[in-house]
């Protein structure tokens, strides 16, 4: 991996205009230095999810130090699951996190910014389960 | 050889998500560990998170601790960070 490749970050959600949301937020705190691609709704453009718009965002996300994938709810999490299992052509390493959706997407994309690893952004976004609010 | 360095300032402008991110962007950069600490609270300053959650606003007094090898060049990085970025309250 080249010095300057940062890990990408795919939002899965259900709604087209939440994962664009959360990855306006994150672009804004982590400075936009971060690849964070949107894949929200089906290919109908309704609620849902659609394995094929995950698919490009990943290969958009990718710059060659792999990429991490955040889940909304539910669907989500088994559309990509389902994706990762085919024998598809996506980008590598490739890590499902198991995050909340906000917090998740701004730690991650703060640890990408600093040129973690994927080890290091994967984990950035599951704690953020831990952190506290108030 | 680790050093500990630590330096206080008083915000000018409250701690927002676009500081606090800008700061944990620069404190990963360091080896030493850097801590923020405003009244009874400490955050991790690596972890955006963390910062957001100390809830830090204008008038408050906020000091920087590192502990590393880097943590004099650290600790300077990020009072101007928080000099800087809460000035316009961004």
């Amino acid at each position: 991996m080249s010095l300057d490749a940062r890990v990408g970050i795919v939002l899965v959600s259900h709604s087209a205009q939440l994962a664009e949301g959360a990855a306006a937020l994150a672009a804004q705190i982590s400075g936009g230095t971060v690849a964070i691609i949107p894949a929200g709704g089906t290919d109908e453009g309704q609620l849902g999810t659609s394995a094929t718009k995950v698919q490009r965002a990943a290969e958009l996300a990718d710059s060659g130090a792999g990429v991490v994938i955040l889940p909304d709810l539910g669907s989500a999490v088994l559309t990509v699951r389902a994706l990762l299992g085919e024998a598809g052509d996506l980008p590598t390493p490739i890590e499902l996190a198991d995050a909340p959706f906000v917090e998740g997407v701004v730690a991650a994309t703060v640890a990408a910014a600093a040129g973690g690893d994927i080890k290091a952004v994967l984990a950035a976004a599951e704690e953020a389960r831990h952190a506290r609010k108030l | 050889m680790p050093a500990n360095y630590e330096q206080a300032i008083t915000l000018t402008g409250d701690l927002h998500a676009r500081p606090a991110g800008a700061l944990a962007v620069a404190a990963a950069k360091y080896s030493a560990a850097v801590s923020l600490t405003v009244g009874t609270s400490t955050a991790d300053a690596k972890s955006v998170l963390g910062v957001m959650g100390l809830g830090a606003t204008s008038g408050q007094d906020i000091t920087v601790a590192a502990e590393g090898p880097d943590a004099e060049e650290a600790v300077a990085t990020i009072l101007a960070i928080l000099a800087q970025a809460t000035q316009v309250g961004a």
